[in-house]
């Protein structure tokens, strides 16, 4: 038996020397140990998901010699994991998206995107309306004069809660209509999928959700995509047009980004700048981005700085438009 | 279907690294899911990232296998030690449970593997015959129909609590209540979070069953810790007897359609599924009064139901590209990720890779029905190990199964309370399910239930207006008529043993 | 003592759904749609909660001279003290789970609670389970499946 405690001290004694030498060893720039890429989501989901096709690329790449894991701290619509980066140095990073401005103008974290570093704004995703096959709405123009005229007749689905870019980017279209899109009639699911279903079934005229739940049905047949919120047309939905052709000066991305904690040095946030630069050109990220449905989207952290100022000023105005918050 | 597509499909299965995944998935999600307050979701969520750089109809083969391997598994603790993993595990508890404590541990191992089967080979063939039908059917549930099969498999637990039935609905609005927390999905408003980040996302209901069955259970044994003696418990059969298989025999045929069907439908999933075919075979059978307390076929019906359930829940996914339950949501992202889109199209443009997954459905029940065979054999072991050791032990799971739900170590408060919760519902004879299964619906059954008004403009005629909201709301109606009509006559007939029914109930 | 549990948990739950229900009423109002719709459900389940307790309580009136023997063992040798230490050392867990590690604090919870519940008699056997328990959970979860332990 004490043979038994004795190989395990050992065992343990070993695994804590080999883990402070893999610290020690290497140069004394940045990076000097292993990178930690917090995902603020279950696994499997959206920021998961990103988190760990960037752990994939940057090290098969050879872009980042160090080793890169992926943590996953879900909860609070990303806050918990924003928190704990927070507390961390500069060898980790957080996966983020438009969450990182909104929880804290829905008033529902006191988080705000000043506290972190921004270092990239990575890809976008765009927002798409659609309805039926059979909706008597044929354009996004028609289905704006509709609701303009009776806000309540027509039901919105969305998911999975209001506030969200579904939700917003539909209020931003709307405002731009001169409707006032407090009174849009919104269904709200427990999740995209959920709203699909229920277009397809009939039981909502309409439905505002990330293009990639709806794109594949449009090309079925099985609904109609109305309007897409990029800047142009897109590949392989040259038929659908965009807010902008429709007469709504809108343009509406849903991106996804990357952030350090606070007070990381130039040095750290140049040795990214470069890093991920070469990564967004290399094949192995544009294959991610085809399967994701996702676009290149990306802002070195010079142009991310001045792309979340924009973004939050914007959406303090549609949440303030949305009618969610007493003012 | 397409004949050419599927034996292309099955080319593709029996392919040996295929094979090879299919039987490597679902032993590890037999594991995974064994360990008590482990289920399918999180063997899955855990197992995930071991398929990325996979090809990606061998990935969604291998996850598939996890997610069919885990929902086998997740009934072994449920039998073996009354701690089930996930909601759909929790009917197994009512019969099996019983029976392993009566020395029939190997029996209900084998009777609940068989039973899953037989449940999984009949949704595998539903799947090959009536994906798009059923697909197309689901698409008829709107809130109204959803509202209402909650409200049915509300009414079916609390039926089961019949000459309890305060305290079933007490249990049950304890439920509901805890349902309520967390941001209340129509209007955004937050409701009963005390302003903590961790409870917007509301109390996930994997805590609470780990918590009021795992700890409950554990604290619930410390009361007799000293009286359990070392004696050998009995284990029994690693095989049922011809009159357990006679009992057993129609309720897993009944059950298998049954809880096909309402996995087919997005969000209902296996626990609604095991609950309905639990509280249907109870009430058709002649022996209702042996169900809870061992009887064989009471644990052969849902492990039949949720079993196909699973099995179900896959149709909306490859036919829709819509998850249906939250281990089929994590398969979806892991397949995007791997550039495989499950969806209108995949049958258009991708039908082997769609037919390769049914076919290996197939293969993979026949291997799990193996493996869990063999494994009936070692798994009765856990019996033998002393209680005063093996308690400590399904703590400390109970414990890291929290932390994997969302890497927080704040839930273990959470386990804690709900752990105290489950031993005074123990030992004041509440009964648990109503409380577990009424949270896992209960945010779904309040949000359908507005959002059905709201599409209706106030008007409840939009509870009777399709013949599937009627279907329901009549079958709601019989399960709940139906237990106190029985109960009532042989109230009649028994009336002088009334005080003794009052202890028992 | 026995009194005590089985009207006590009556109480509890009418005390509790009267919370429940001022609660509901304090809810802030919606900004959208009907103001009032979030708190229906709520204030009404606790309406119902409110009878169903009041019901329970004259229920366990009627029958409190029975004897629970469940209720009786709770309190009798040493089944309170497990349980409580049981949940304090539960407890302390929490709190030393991100400080001091998986490891550490595993085999600490796992060592308090074979201690406490197996005896100090049986040392070794505690020890052993607790150390390779613990290595054995950690590599299987961290190192097999993925999971990141502090």
């Amino acid at each position: 038996m004490k043979k038994i405690i004795k190989v395990l001290l050992t065992m343990s004694v070993i695994l804590i020397t080999a883990a402070c030498a893999g610290n020690a060893s290497g140069n004394d720039g940045y990076p000097n140990k292993n990178i930690e890429m917090v995902a603020p989501a279950s696994p499997g989901g959206g920021w998961d998901l990103t988190a760990r096709s960037l752990e994939k690329v940057l090290s098969e790449q050879e872009l980042v010699d160090k080793n890169i894991n992926v943590v996953n701290k879900p909860g609070g619509g990303g806050e918990v994991g924003w928190k704990y980066l927070k507390s961390k140095d500069s060898h980790s990073l957080a996966v983020n998206s438009s969450l990182v401005l909104t929880n804290n103008l829905l008033e529902q974290s006191e988080l705000t995107y000043e506290e972190f570093t921004p270092i990239a704004t990575l890809a976008t995703e765009w927002q798409a309306l659609a309805v039926p096959a059979d909706s008597p709405y044929q354009s996004a123009s028609e289905f704006l004069k509709a609701t303009k005229e009776d806000p309540t007749a027509v039901k919105i689905g969305v998911g999975p809660g209001l506030g969200n870019d579904d939700h917003l980017s539909l209020v931003q279209a709307a405002s731009e209509f001169g409707i006032n899109p407090a009174e849009l009639n919104f269904l709200v699911y427990e999740g995209g999928g959920d709203v699909v279903t229920a277009l397809l079934g009939g039981h909502v005229d309409a439905v505002t959700t990330s293009l990639s739940e709806v794109k594949d049905q449009h090309l079925a047949g099985k609904l109609k995509i109305l309007a897409v919120s990029s800047d142009e047309p897109l590949e392989d939905l040259e038929d659908v047009p965009t807010w902008q052709d429709e007469g709504v000066d809108m343009v509406f991305p849903h991106w996804r980004g990357l952030m350090g904690p606070p007070d990381m040095t130039e040095d750290e946030i140049a040795y990214w700048d470069k890093k991920l630069e070469k990564m967004v050109e290399t094949n192995q990220w544009q294959k991610v981005l085809e399967n994701n449905d996702w676009e290149d989207f990306y802002k070195n952290s010079e142009e991310t700085k001045a792309f979340l100022q924009e973004q939050h000023d914007l959406y303090q105005r549609l949440i303030n438009d949305s009618g969610l918050l007493d003012n | 279907m397409d004949v050419n597509s599927f034996m292309e499909g099955l080319s593709i299965a029996i392919e040996p690294i295929n094979i090879v995944w299919i039987i490597i998935g679902g032993f590890l999600g037999t594991i995974v899911g064994m360990l008590p307050g482990l289920g399918p979701a999180t063997a899955v969520a855990v197992l995930i990232p071991m398929t990325f750089g996979m090809n990606p109809v061998s990935a969604i083969i291998l996850m598939a296998a996890i997610y069919y391997g885990a929902m086998y598994g997740g009934s072994r603790s449920s039998i073996l030690l009354n701690t089930p993993g996930d909601g759909s595990a929790i009917a197994a508890t009512f019969d099996g449970y019983p029976m392993a404590r009566e020395g029939m541990a190997g029996q209900a191992l084998a009777i609940s593997a068989v039973a899953s089967f037989i449940g999984g080979l009949i949704a595998v063939i539903g799947f090959i015959f009536l994906a798009e039908p059923l697909a197309a059917f689901a698409l008829e549930f709107g809130p109204a129909e959803y509202f209402l099969l909650m409200l049915l498999t509300l009414s079916a637990i609390v039926s089961l609590s019949i000459g309890k039935m305060v305290k079933g609905f007490l249990a049950m609005s304890i439920g509901l209540a805890l349902s309520t927390v967390g941001i209340d999905t129509q209007t955004g408003i937050y409701r009963f979070t005390f302003g903590s980040s961790h409870l917007s996302e509301g109390i996930d209901f994997l805590i609470v069953i780990i918590g009021v069955y795992a700890i409950g259970e554990v604290l619930y044994n410390l009361l007799s810790i000293d009286e359990q003696r070392k004696e050998k418990k009995k284990v029994g059969k690693v095989w049922f007897s011809k009159e357990q298989w006679r009992r057993s025999k129609w309720p897993i045929l009944r059950s298998g359609p049954l809880g096909f069907i309402i996995g087919v439908l997005p969000g209902a999933g296996g626990s609604i599924a095991s609950m309905i075919s639990y509280t249907t075979e109870r009430q058709l059978s002649k022996r209702s009064s042996e169900f809870g307390k061992g009887a064989v076929e009471g644990l052969a019906a849902p492990e039949s139901a949720n079993n196909s359930a699973s099995v179900g829940a896959m149709i909306p996914l490859l036919t829709m590209g819509i998850p249906g339950s939250g281990t089929t949501a994590v398969m979806l992202g892991a397949l995007i990720m791997l550039g495989l889109r499950p969806g209108p199209l995949l049958f258009e443009q991708q039908p082997e890779t769609a037919w390769a997954l049914i076919n290996s459905m197939f293969i993979g029940n026949i291997a799990l029905v193996i493996i869990n065979i063999l494994l009936v054999g070692a798994l009765v072991k856990v019996l033998d190990t002393p209680p005063k050791v093996l308690y400590p032990m399904i703590v400390v799971l109970a414990f890291i199964g929290t932390y994997t739900l969302s890497y927080a170590t704040f839930d273990f408060y959470f386990l804690l309370l709900f752990g105290v919760i489950g031993l005074f519902m123990k030992v004041l004879d509440f009964p648990i399910a109503p409380l577990v299964l009424a949270l896992i619906v209960g945010s779904d059954m309040e949000q359908n239930f507005r959002m059905a008004l709201t599409s209706s403009n106030g008007s409840f005629g939009i509870f009777f207006s399709s013949g599937v909201s009627i279907a329901l709301i009549v079958l709601t109606l019989l399960s709940l008529l139906y237990p106190l009509v029985v109960h009532w006559m042989k109230r009649k007939s028994q009336n002088k043993h009334e005080d003794q029914m009052y202890k028992s109930s | 003592m026995m009194k005590g549990i089985k009207l006590g948990v009556p109480i509890f739950l009418l005390l509790f759904s009267c919370l429940f229900l001022i609660g509901s009423l304090q809810l802030p109002k919606a900004n959208l749609g009907n103001p009032n719709a979030p708190l229906y459900f709520p204030a009404g389940l606790s309406i119902l909660m409110l009878l169903l307790s009041i019901v329970y309580l004259f229920q366990e009136i009627k029958h409190v001279a029975e004897e629970n023997m469940e209720v009786r063992q709770l309190f009798s040798g040493r089944t309170p003290k497990l349980i409580v230490f049981t949940i304090i050392l539960g407890g302390i867990y929490a709190l030393v789970f991100d400080r001091i590690g998986f490891l550490l604090s595993t085999i600490g919870f796992l060592g308090g609670l074979l201690f406490l519940i197996n005896g100090w008699k049986k040392w070794l056997i505690n020890c052993v389970v607790a150390v390779s328990f613990s290595f054995l959970a950690w590599y299987a979860f961290s190192q097999l499946l993925g999971v990141s332990l502090p």
